[in-house]
């Protein structure tokens, strides 16, 4: 609904036309549960409270009779209100969530349980994804009964219901009691200034009354914290296969490393020695060359073995820890690089390692794209959280678009429970930071 | 000369007292862990030790800092390290005490038995024995506000050679060059680097130290 952008009586009148229609919608969403309940109340107090009518047993029997019966119609309010809320709530907390989208601008998300497949077993049976079912029929029946009424979200949504008539209901319907009250008592009553005095009220609150929905729409329409967790679950599994992948492709590399460097140049050894032995009575001169061939091959096995070694555990972090290793890797860099640690001992090493080989990369990708002239790594402890900082003068404009390096850092920190920040305007300087939870031994 | 081994596998501390025994010098003690090294450092005073950077018991860094330690107390006391990798900053710290009879060699170098004994014999005269892979890295640094900026590509690669520990003659082999043609070049290089003349090998330890930029002044 647009407001004519005109200031004065006619902006005020639609504004008002506006907050009563809106008090009237949300009195129609939030009220059913409580006017089913009242329905209930009256009706069920007529029938109960006929039953000790006209007893007369003394007054400390009726007494107790009568707190009986209130009881009883408690009971069956409540149970109204359940039945009626499992039918209901689901449609209209998404009512509410539309009209909080189209009045305020507030995109809420709920994800309700789907309905699951339902699979039939090599025994005959069908399983609905909680248990077994002689027919496929019930089985369906079933999973569409699961899926609609165990619902963490339905549960939630039934919270939604219970604040709903506990605080906007009253609200957003005070502008429309005010009218009907005020214009039934200067037609009725004869009360007239007080009549006009309450319609006069209730018209200046009414762009105002429903505004109420807002704040608890936005605390109470939301995911159910269980399903919040469910979502936790999900991103974890993702993050495990994540990490089961890249653990395969690493064992895969090694293996290869090892297969196709290492490990041949062994046997071509074996074999020149082979041959050496052979020779080395008749032409030892031949002998001699062929021994010292396998010396350099043997140095080049050396060679390769030592860089694989490297780049599963660089040696300076398993024999120092990750502040030592870090200023290894600062001397090696090509551009000058600056270190500064406030680590006061050794993190765990899965932690350890993730966060050298991140920073390994940060100085690496500076290196190659960022031209700086002055890097500084800056290592930190504090709140439970080890921190590494790459500052870099260069050009700038990092970030960690899909496929790039940094966002594979990004991943990599993710699996810890970690994150990465970039802050890297264009023509720089670059703060980049790695973040990793953990606590120091 | 009278030489101390620390290494923990077997098969290569044995094989290490072989080759010096065989070149005629006396092991006085083959230990396999970082106490026990320093130990034997302390008390023995060997002429050289020969000693393995990663020992038990935890396998971190205790040859090393045995050696350090060792140092410490005998200013000088000549060293050669051995590892299986070599690293800048493992060389830095050895050669910041600034005494010189320092070396830093991959354990392949074990391999060729003649340039060992002749690493350690340097390493014994109070010299030093770099493995060219840690000078690689060393010339692949960012060059910094320092004197070494004012040396020509001729002058650095002579100076390179000197790290590693090379005579005038070696290095005059090494670059196809005559042997005059190398002393003015470390004459050059001295001056360059503000070193007074006193005894020609201090002076050329002195030098390296500046070209490793030692004292480790950029990662206090």
């Amino acid at each position: 609904m647009r407001l004519p952008a005109v200031g004065g009586p006619l902006r005020w009148c639609s504004e008002t036309a506006l907050g009563l229609y809106r008090s009237a919608v949300l009195v129609g969403l939030t009220g059913v549960i409580p006017a089913v309940g009242l329905v209930v109340g009256l009706g069920g107090s007529e029938v109960a409270y006929s039953w000790s009518d006209g007893s007369t047993a003394s007054w400390f029997v009726r007494a107790l009779a009568a707190l009986g019966e209130t009881l009883m119609v408690i009971v069956w309010i409540a149970v109204a209100a359940w039945i009626t809320h499992l039918l209901v709530s689901r449609t209209l907390s998404q009512a509410a969530r539309q009209r909080a989208e189209h009045w305020l601008g507030m995109r809420i998300q709920a994800e309700y349980r789907p309905v699951p497949p339902i699979t039939r077993m090599a025994t005959g049976y069908w399983w609905d994804g909680k248990e077994y079912h002689r027919s496929e029929r019930e089985a369906r029946r079933r999973a569409r009964m699961n899926a609609r009424f165990h619902d963490p979200q339905l549960q939630w949504d039934g919270l939604w219901a219970v604040v709903a008539a506990g605080a906007v209901l009253p609200v957003a319907a005070l502008p429309l009691v005010g009218l009907v009250g005020g214009l039934y008592m200067t037609l009725a009553s004869g009360l007239v200034g007080y009549g006009i005095a309450v319609m006069a009220a209730s018209l200046v609150g009414a762009p105002f009354a429903w505004r109420i929905f807002g704040p608890l729409a936005a605390r109470f329409l939301g995911p159910a914290p269980r399903s919040l967790l469910g979502r936790r679950v999900e991103e974890l599994e993702a993050i495990r296969a994540d990490l089961t992948q890249t653990q395969a492709a690493e064992l895969e590399r090694i293996e290869r490393g090892l297969h196709d460097g290492a490990q041949a140049r062994l046997v071509a050894m074996g074999m020149s020695m082979g041959a050496a032995e052979q020779l080395v009575d008749t032409d030892p001169e031949a002998a001699k060359r062929i021994l010292a061939d396998a010396r350099a091959t043997s140095a080049t096995a050396l060679a390769e073995l030592r860089s694989l070694v490297r780049g599963i555990n660089p040696p300076v972090l398993a024999e120092r820890g990750l502040v030592d290793a870090v200023r290894a890797l600062a001397l090696d860099a090509p551009v000058e690089v600056t270190v500064n640690s406030a680590v006061p001992s050794r993190p765990e090493r899965p932690v350890e390692s993730a966060v050298y080989f991140a920073v390994a990369e940060l100085l690496a990708n500076v290196a190659k794209h960022a031209q700086a002239s002055e890097v500084t790594v800056e290592l930190g402890y504090a709140k439970e959280t080890l921190t590494a900082t790459v500052t870099d003068d260069g050009v700038g404009g990092a970030a960690a678009s899909e496929g790039s390096g940094l966002s594979g850092i990004e991943r990599r920190m993710t699996a810890f429970g970690g994150c990465l920040e970039i802050e890297s305007p264009t023509g720089g300087p670059t703060h980049i930071t790695v973040a990793v939870p953990c606590a120091l031994s | 000369m009278r030489v101390v081994v620390a290494e923990d596998l077997f098969l290569l501390r044995d094989g290490m007292v072989r080759l010096v025994e065989a070149h005629g010098h006396s092991v006085v003690a083959a230990v396999d862990s970082g106490p026990a090294t320093l130990d034997a450092l302390v008390n023995e005073r060997p002429d050289v030790a020969i000693v393995d950077v990663r020992l038990p018991p935890t396998f971190s860094d205790e040859g090393l800092q045995a050696a350090l330690a060792a140092r410490r107390v005998l200013p000088g006391l000549p060293v050669l390290i051995l590892s299986q990798h070599v690293e800048q900053l493992y060389a830095r710290e050895l050669l910041a005490d600034g005494h010189g009879g320092v070396g830093y060699q991959l354990k392949d170098r074990v391999l060729d038995a003649g340039q060992f004994m002749d690493a350690l014999n340097r390493v014994a005269d109070g010299g030093t024995a770099l493995d060219p892979t840690v000078v690689a890295k060393l010339l692949g640094r960012p060059m910094r506000a320092d004197p070494l900026a004012t040396l020509t590509e001729r002058e650095r690669s002579v100076l390179a050679l000197m790290a590693e520990g090379l005579s005038n003659a070696a290095i005059a082999g090494r670059l196809f060059l005559s042997e005059g043609a190398i002393s003015k070049y470390t004459t050059t290089i001295f001056a360059k680097l503000g070193l007074a003349a006193d005894d020609d090998t201090n002076r050329r330890v002195r030098a390296v130290l500046t070209y490793l930029g030692a004292g480790g002044q950029d990662d206090q």
